[in-house]
Order: structure tokens, then C-alpha cells, then sequence
């Protein structure tokens, strides 16, 4: 059975938290860690609102999959706030979504 | 209010080198036609851990997919990619210079668009009478009499601090007050909700300075803020 979207949006949200965990131990930059990762929670949950039932193709969701291996592959925390932008691009752009 | 070429420190002399990389070029002469989906690919392969290019064409598939992309916008990808595994290749703090020297570059390219090659310029600084100058030299300028802009480039939104927007604001009001009118730019390869948020924090005045993001850089070559 195909997947849907909303299976997908919360792999990357469960991901993505864990970045946010790493990335607020630059402790200069909590403030913008947590309104970074409020901003683009909010921007991938209202996709999966809209479009959570959505089927899509098995090349979506391993990109998304391949994406989530991507970030939990970085250890640096500087990285991880550069990632904190990033990683929600990429998952926009594999389901056709602006960011 | 006029243009100075900045002082060529020891700084500034590594730096040029890294702005006179072939990569450098090359990576922005890509950018430069790339669709917002190629400019993210770009970002995230130069911020990436894994060099291996079929991840990354397994995490894009609409830019690397023969049904989703032509073969010309395939290509364009693969040149895209290709240059981007080879500045992540570069050690830690080369990358991140090289990244930054890219921003710029690519900058000055769309500007050229729009404004001609002969009025953009690197690295100037811009002398108020009466006004001590900056230290730090603007990224790019253009240099037109009748309607100049100077700009600073950020890799990431993260660069978004008070000391450019301060920078930038202050030029801009000591032009005004010698009658002139000087555009102001902060152009970030970043997305523009990451910018949003970063400049939400700053208390800085920045009401007048045009942010370019990721999201917008043709506006570079488009049209004037």
C-alpha cells in the first residue's frame, strides 16, 4: 500500500527535534534554535495538515528517509543550526511544497 | 559619498585567493540560472556530511528524477551537484570561506543583470565626509552615480547579526543626509522564513534594508529594491 504524507511529515518531525536538541547546546544561540524550529514545526505541520492522507511515491518518502540519515549523521552543533534551515527545504521540496 | 577600494590587509589578501578560485566561478556561474529547487540542493550538499552524489540525488528526487526534470535541468543539476561535493570537500574552515566567497560572487553576477558588469564591485568601502569610515569593506557594490547599493552577503541566516545591519543602516542614512539616495542590501543564501525569524530578533534598524534570500535572489537581476 502506498505511504501517505502525514507518516512521512512525522519521521521528519521526530528527526528534526533531535537537531534541535543538538543544535541548542550552542547556548548563545538557544532564543534562535527554538524560534527557528517553531517556525519550520509549524510550516511542515501545515503541510501534513493539508495533505496528510495524500498517497505518494516511493521516491518521496526515501528522500525524506535519506534526509533524516543525513542529519543524524552531524555531530557538530553549528552544523546542526545551518541544518535546522535546511532540513525542512529538502522535505518541502520532495513533496512538491514551497518552503 | 564615494567608493574607496578597501585596504589590502593580510586578510584580505587570503581571501582574495579563496574569491579567485575556479570553483568559486564555476559554482556561481551555475547559480546563477538555477531554479530555488537546484539553489537548495547547492546549500545543502556544501553544508553536508556525505560525499557520496547518489544520496543526494535520492534525497532530490524532482531535480534527479527523469520524470519529474528534462535532461537539460538533470544536467544543469549534475553540474550543480558536482561542484558542490567539491567545495564540501574542502577541509572545514576552506569550505566554509569558499561558501562564503560563492554567496558573493553570485551576488555580483545577478547584479551585473541587471546593473552591467562595469558598475559592480567587490570588496569597496564608501566614504561620507565628515564620517569616519567602516572597517569592514561592503561585499558588493554598484557603483552608478545616480542610483548606487551596496550589499553584504551572508552563507546562512545565523550571519544575520546587528553589527552588518547597523553597517548597512547607517550607510545608508549618512547618503541621505548628504542629499543622495544608496540602496542597501543583506543578501542571505538562506531560506527566507529562516531569515524572517533571525531578523524578528534583532532590534537593529533594518525597516530600509533589502533582504534578499534564497528564496528571492532573482529579484537581483530583476529589479532594483
Amino acid at each position: 500500500m502506498p505511504e501517505t504524507v502525514q507518516p512521512v511529515i512525522d519521521r521528519a518531525l521526530s528527526a528534526y527535534a533531535d537537531l534541535v536538541g543538538l543544535g541548542e547546546s550552542i547556548e548563545d544561540e538557544w532564543s534562535y534554535v527554538n524560534d527557528l524550529a517553531e517556525a519550520w514545526n509549524q510550516r511542515l505541520a501545515e503541510v501534513g495538515e493539508l495533505r496528510g492522507p495524500e498517497q505518494i511515491s516511493p521516491a518521496v518518502g526515501g528522500a525524506v528517509d535519506r534526509a533524516i540519515t543525513e542529519i543524524g549523521l552531524i555531530t557538530d552543533p553549528h552544523r546542526a543550526i545551518d541544518w535546522l534551515s535546511t532540513f525542512p527545504q529538502v522535505v518541502l521540496l520532495a513533496l512538491d511544497e514551497a518552503p | 559619498m564615494r567608493f574607496q577600494d578597501a585596504a589590502r590587509d593580510a586578510r584580505a589578501v587570503v581571501y582574495a585567493g579563496i574569491q579567485a578560485d575556479p570553483l568559486v566561478a564555476q559554482a556561481a556561474e551555475l547559480l546563477t540560472t538555477a531554479t530555488l529547487g537546484q539553489r537548495i540542493l547547492a546549500r545543502a550538499v556544501m553544508n553536508g556530511e556525505t560525499t557520496d552524489p547518489g544520496a543526494w540525488r535520492i534525497m532530490f528526487p524532482r531535480l534527479f528524477d527523469a520524470a519529474s526534470a528534462d535532461d537539460r535541468q538533470r544536467a544543469v543539476s549534475e553540474a550543480i551537484l558536482s561542484a558542490a561535493l567539491a567545495v564540501a570537500d574542502r577541509g572545514e574552515q576552506v569550505r566554509s570561506q569558499v561558501r562564503g566567497a560563492l554567496v558573493e560572487e553570485l551576488t555580483a553576477r545577478l547584479l551585473a543583470r541587471r546593473a552591467g558588469a562595469a558598475v559592480v564591485r567587490r570588496e569597496r568601502r564608501i566614504l561620507f565626509d565628515g564620517v569616519r569610515a567602516e572597517i569592514h569593506p561592503y561585499d558588493v557594490t554598484v557603483e552608478r552615480e545616480s542610483a548606487p547599493e551596496a550589499y553584504d552577503c551572508k552563507w546562512g541566516a545565523r550571519g544575520i547579526n546587528a553589527d552588518v545591519l547597523y553597517q548597512l543602516d547607517d550607510a545608508r542614512t549618512h547618503a541621505s543626509d548628504e542629499d543622495g539616495r544608496l540602496v542597501v542590501g543583506l543578501v542571505v543564501f538562506d531560506a527566507a522564513r529562516s531569515c524572517q525569524v533571525r531578523l524578528d530578533a534583532q532590534t537593529a534598524p533594518h525597516e530600509a534594508t533589502w533582504l534578499v534570500s534564497l528564496d528571492e535572489l532573482d529579484a537581483l537581476a530583476e529589479r532594483p529594491a
